[in-house]
């Protein structure tokens, strides 16, 4: 059980336009609080113009102990744009602290600039971003780090760690570059030496044993690509689509300096059409989406699923349907992924909850999807995909490739590329490999792989049993209980980034003498459905949090298991408050029995 | 003036056949086209082909798409993959990414081509991805028996075009020209030793080859693109072409309304893996790029 | 319907603070601005000194919890430097650069320490004791037991003298023509009130000048006060105590009267109606000796910003310059001053 937190657990919010170096410095922070041993999360949210305006917020939650979401209350919000920072104002804690420029140049209307708006319980630091930047390098270009340096001064933060950091980042750029942010770094530290504290926030020093050296900070997308990597993927196929595109670029960085090959091709088509290509000649070939990618490669998927090639598809859930709201989160491809496409087309289909779990879902995938010779979809959002994580990562590569065993055949037999066997899967070969020529096809076909529909049913069987036992593949963590044992008052149910707000609302249900226990469901294909049935025995109510409209998980396990369960859905473009899960499992312990209800934020009583 | 012909016997022919070698490159399978059809001569041109250069069976993957050209792959005893209507030439890019040792040749019909999988051709030329591209071109959809497809000439009635076909036909070998992709030829399904021996040429190059195959239906039409009407028409590209000039190429492929038979164009560059290579040897030699 | 008035208050000590939660009272609609460069929500002055019994939490000092702002209504700006007002356009410009309208304008911006003409350049050698920031420097920097010299003896600085000496710290008490200021006494008394002082520990050093005040060595006193006759007295913390002036250096181009103070007539409207003042700010007109003056202490103070806030709403009640000045010993020989009652 976890303890109740103790020491350092502080989130930091820098808010300010795109070209302010709001992502930057937010960087900067993440990065040295897990180099000074913290656990990180942290998210950043942007705006789809590449520069000049729209709001960036960077938020970052640096910890002793592993936390699993964001707060909803943040204890420092640094405006670099007082415009958007000031609908930000209110998420910051009482007797948590703002900092903000006091020394504008720019003509503000009444209430634009933020001491408008902080309430009389939160702590005022009004400072001269600006000046400090031009005085220590003489351009006005430093103010995100100058307001960093001030932070850092302000919570006690040491500088010498922020000067690592920064001097990494900035290691590409000519050297003057490092020095200037440096400088304006000191000015801050040193300006903020001179201002009397009076928040409450405070930086401890971390209590993990971990060292900061072996922590990574990595986002969820780049844990897919980490994980990719070090499964030794051969080929990456993609096409830029947010908010996937961060692993296409990871992989055209990395995968040629492993010797791996990386096209960008003229859409998504052609993207999962060549991953099928090369999964089918033997490579380990992967390509990552999102939701209308996912929607363009259904097809393909189908023709993984008939032909049983295998191949890995990471999808990143953005708002939809269609073009939709491609810089924010929604877990809404849950159907599409799972189911679709064309026919009975079973795939594997594994949701990570973390970052770390990224990285070890990514790092499996190939196997999985060689073992069982069907694609794999690594379904995530937009909220996992992009917030950062400290992952310590095993010292030795657990992911790498075991040898290929090609079939044996006997002699005078025919070699049946699809042959019904006990285990539903068949003797696979690829091309090159002498005497096991066969032709593959996406018509229903014979044990040859001839087209035929003489054993359609057999077929779709094998299809779908050979699968089942992926639910138990040894090494991977397909679904599992957190909190009380034993019978409780409320279960939930929760997948993909969802389940860290679950998990953070069982934390805070805990200290409030409720039973209660959670249940992260990581392969959504095939679904775990005795365990899943075994952990809604034991609840009275089960209700499950996610981000899309209609509850489709609700209605996955619902319909797995024949029992009723609460939905709480919401698709308001981010992710769901522990609050608002708080709420809805306290009315649920209020109300006498467990009927099958919905709560949506938007639309009351849509379904019943 | 007539020479004495001395007599071809049957079995003596047999012999020489099964000598060959070529026919262990077909399946079991026998092919399902309607007798008459082009495309048998297509079967045996590509089994002479990968004979001659000498490709071991399992080194070849025949990738098709969905019509009467893509069931090719069944006739073969290569590896084979029947994949979806108009994407060849991704999965047969993924395919040759992932193993350079492999031949590998991608099948279509005109519908598949370019109808549904019009987009993809130009990546494929332009990336100069080491794989031959053989389009046959019967000028309708067989398989859904007889609609009119993109190359299908103006005026032809069909079930979808019982009022006659108004749509200009496409001109694949103009596209690929402009595509640049580095080998270009096209052959006749009535001259078959000239089909195979292009066929060779074809998948002998080193990068993107396209071969536009000519092809009667003889089952859904009767009255343009007959035996008899493409025999009459087809004809040689004169011997004086120059195969490295792109534009006198073009200035050929317009010249009639049947373009001639033979090699229009040939350009050695970097295929798509040797770039990919390419591309290794810089990211090695560069510092790494932080995430 | 009319627009709410916006009224803007500018300061946030007990004048603005009591014309605040006036205002509030004589009008749920209206809109109300407290403008001040301090850090804290409202919290009493005169509470201060006991930072140095270890009611350092700020949190403490305040005189109503946070949220009484945000139920009220009242947006408190902290940081927020007033550099100009507009008496014409009725608006007021913030060293930020933003500009706010006001229907009614309150100036409750008090006053500033003043420090004698030829050791304002020591300035940053001092230490003030206007703000809970300020004090709490002042207990920061100085050590258990240290030694702290005031310059003058103005009655906010002999209330905090006699917490220190009470709390184990020594003081000496440089005397200057402010001392016991606003209080103005026969040097008969002021001689009694010194007596008290030295009485209670301090160490009083009248009728001499000092000249300099300098940074000790790191080994001996951190700060060294020179007199005029070449005496040295060091200690660990100077702080000057010589009485107010009023703070009015952003009304200079409002169109009001202004002398020492703004000039307001007994309702504490100054010469534009849109605008008035209260407490240490403001000189008020005394219509018996047609004078006008400044009322200072800690209940006048208050009772200013509640009246003038009352008379922004209409009510016409003025502010009796009558006020009680006195400053006394009891029978224990504790100094009693009318400037601490509040």
């Amino acid at each position: 059980m976890e303890q109740p937190r103790v020491g350092t657990d502080i989130q930091f919010a820098i808010c300010g336009s795109a070209g302010d170096g709001t992502i930057a410095a937010g960087d900067i922070m993440k990065r040295a609080a897990a180099l000074m041993g913290f656990k990180v999360i942290a998210f950043d949210i942007y705006p789809p113009e590449i520069r000049g305006f729209g709001k960036c917020i960077s938020r970052i939650r640096i910890s002793d102990a592993q936390t699993y979401s964001l707060k909803r209350h943040s204890d420092v919000l640094i405006s670099l744009n007082d415009a958007h920072a000031i609908p930000h104002v209110g998420e910051v804690r009482d007797f948590g602290a703002v900092l903000f420029e006091d020394n504008s140049i720019a003509e503000l209307p009444e209430g634009g600039h933020i001491s408008a708006h902080i309430r009389a319980a939160q702590v005022p630091y009004g400072f001269g971003i600006r000046e400090i930047s031009e005085k220590a390098t003489g351009l006005a270009r430093s103010r995100n780090i100058a307001a960093l340096g001030y932070a850092a001064g302000l919570f006690n933060m040491p500088p010498g760690i922020f000067h690592q950091i920064i001097a990494e980042k900035f290691a590409k750029k000519p050297r003057a570059v490092t020095e200037d942010n440096t400088r304006a770094f000191d000015a801050g530290v040193e300006a903020a030496a001179r201002v009397f504290k009076l928040d409450d926030v405070s930086v401890g020093r971390p209590l993990s044993a971990a060292s900061g050296a072996d922590a990574v900070m990595m986002t969820g997308n780049g844990a897919i690509a980490r994980g990719f990597l070090e499964a030794g993927i051969q080929a990456y196929f993609g096409y830029p689509i947010t908010p996937a595109s961060s692993i296409m670029e990871r992989m055209a960085a990395a995968l040629p300096r492993e010797g791996g090959r990386f096209l960008q091709t003229e859409d998504e088509i052609s993207a999962i059409a060549a991953t099928l290509g090369a999964g089918y000649a033997g490579a380990r070939a992967a390509t990552a989406t999102s939701g209308p990618g996912l929607a363009l490669m259904t097809e393909m998927m189908g023709l993984g699923v008939m032909a049983e090639v295998p191949f890995v598809v990471a999808v990143s859930q953005r708002g939809g349907p269609s073009t939709g709201l491609p810089t924010k989160t929604e877990q809404s491809d849950l159907n599409l992924a799972v189911y679709g496409g064309s026919g009975d087309a079973q795939r594997i289909v594994l949701a990570p909850t973390n970052v770390e779990g990224c990285y070890r879902c990514a790092g499996m995938a190939f196997e999985i999807a060689e073992t069982y010779q069907t694609p794999v979809v690594l379904l995530v959002d937009l909220y996992l995909s992009n917030r950062f994580e400290t992952v310590i990562p095993p010292r030795k590569n657990i992911f790498a490739p075991k040898p290929r065993k090609t079939p044996k055949m006997g002699k005078g037999e025919e070699y049946q590329r699809f042959r019904l066997t006990e285990s539903g899967v068949s003797p696979r070969s690829i091309p090159g490999e002498a005497g096991l020529t066969h032709t593959v096809t996406g018509l229903e076909h014979d044990e040859i792989g001839h087209p035929s529909d003489r054993l359609h049913n057999e077929m779709n069987a094998k299809r779908h049993h050979k699968l089942l036992p992926a639910t138990h593949f040894p090494g991977l963590t397909t679904q599992k209980r957190f909190g009380d044992s034993g019978k409780v008052d409320v279960g939930l149910l929760g997948w993909g980034s969802t389940f860290g707000e679950i998990l953070e609302t069982l934390y805070t249900a805990q200290g409030q003498d409720i039973r209660v226990a959670v249940m992260k469901v990581v392969m959504l294909s095939p679904l775990p459905v005795d365990e899943i049935a075994a952990f809604m025995d034991d609840c009275t109510h089960v209700l499950v949090p996610e981000l899309n409209f209609e509850g489709q998980f609700a209605n996955m396990i619902s319909g797995a298991t024949g029992r009723p369960v609460t939905r709480l859905t919401q698709t308001t473009g981010a992710p769901m408050l522990v609050d608002d899960i708080l709420a809805e499992l306290h009315r649920l312990i209020d109300s006498p029995a467990p009927p099958p209800t919905s709560s949506h934020r938007t639309a009351e009583g849509v379904r019943a | 003036m007539n020479e004495h012909v001395n007599p071809v016997y049957l079995e003596d022919k047999l012999d020489e056949i099964r000598a060959d070698g070529h026919l262990s490159y077909r399946s079991k399978s026998l092919p399902t086209w309607c007798p008459g059809c082009g495309y048998f001569s297509m079967q045996e041109g590509l089994t002479i082909a990968l004979n001659r250069l000498g490709i071991a069976k399992e080194n070849a993957v025949v990738v098709s798409g969905i019509g009467c050209a893509s069931r090719f792959p069944f006739f073969v005893d290569t590896y084979g993959f029947h994949t979806l209507h108009g994407r060849t030439m991704p999965v047969a890019t993924g395919i040759k990414i992932a193993n350079d040792a492999l031949s590998v040749v991608a099948i279509g019909g005109d519908g598949d081509a370019f109808a549904i999988g019009g987009g993809h051709i130009p990546h494929a030329a332009r990336r100069n991805v080491d794989i031959t591209y053989m389009v046959f071109d019967n000028g309708i959809y067989g398989l859904t028996k007889g609609q009119t497809s993109p190359t299908t000439a103006q005026g032809f009635k069909s079930k979808t075009t019982p009022y006659e076909n108004l749509d200009m036909p496409l001109h694949p070998l103009m596209m690929l020209l402009s595509y640049r992709a580095s080998w270009i030829g096209q052959a006749y399904a009535g001259r078959p030793h000239h089909l195979a021996e292009m066929m060779t040429q074809a998948i002998a190059h080193k990068g993107f080859s396209y071969l536009h195959i000519l092809s009667p239906c003889v089952t859904f039409d009767k009255t343009d693109r007959t035996y008899g009407k493409l025999n009459m028409q087809v004809h040689d590209l004169s011997e004086d072409h120059d195969t490295s000039d792109l534009i006198a190429a073009m200035q050929q492929a317009s010249a009639a309304e049947i373009p001639a038979l033979g090699v229009y164009y040939v350009e050695d560059r970097p295929t798509l893996s040797e770039e990919m290579d390419e591309i290794s040897r810089r990211a090695r030699n560069a510092p790494p790029i932080a995430e | 319907m009319a627009s709410p008035l916006h009224h803007v208050i500018i300061g946030s000590g007990s004048a603005g603070f009591g014309a605040a939660v006036t205002l509030r009272k004589g009008d749920p609609d209206c809109r109300i601005s407290m403008m001040t460069m301090d850090s804290l929500p409202f919290y009493n002055r005169y509470d201060l000194p006991q930072i140095f019994q270890g009611r350092s939490d700020w949190r403490d000092m305040l005189a109503v919890p946070p949220t009484f702002f945000d139920e009220n209504r009242i947006t408190l700006r902290r940081h927020n430097r007033v550099v100009e007002v507009d008496g014409v356009a009725r608006r007021i410009r913030l060293a930020h650069q933003e500009t706010v309208g006001f229907d009614t304008l309150l100036v409750c911006s008090g006053g500033r320490a003043y420090v004698p003409e030829n050791l304002t350049d020591k300035l940053p050698l001092m230490h003030g004791m206007g703000s809970y920031e300020a004090v709490m420097r002042l207990y920061r920097d100085l050590p258990q037991g240290g030694h702290a010299i005031f310059i003058g003896g103005d009655m906010i600085g002999i209330d905090l003298m006699l917490m220190l000496v009470k709390t184990g710290y020594s003081v000496t008490l440089i005397t200057t023509p402010q001392t016991l200021w606003p209080h103005e006494v026969s040097d008969e008394k002021r001689g009694k009130i010194l007596a008290a002082l030295a009485d209670k520990g301090v160490t009083v050093v009248d009728s001499a000048r000092p000249v300099g005040i300098d940074a000790g060595s790191d080994q001996g006193a951190a700060r060294v006060v020179t007199l005029e006759d070449g005496t040295e007295i060091n200690g660990d913390v100077v702080v000057p105590a010589c009485g107010l002036v009023a703070s009015v250096e952003f009304m200079l181009r409002a169109g009001v009267d202004i002398e020492r103070g703004l000039l307001v007539n007994p309702e504490l409207g100054t010469s534009n109606e849109a605008i008035w003042a209260a407490g240490d700010v403001c000189q008020i007109w005394n219509d018996e000796d047609k004078v006008y003056q400044f009322c200072h202490g800690w209940k006048n103070v208050r009772i200013m910003g509640e009246l003038a806030a009352g008379n922004m709403q209409g009510t016409h009640r003025d502010f009796d310059v009558r006020v009680e000045d006195r400053i006394d010993l009891d029978e224990a020989g504790n100094i009693v001053s009318t400037f601490w009652e509040h």
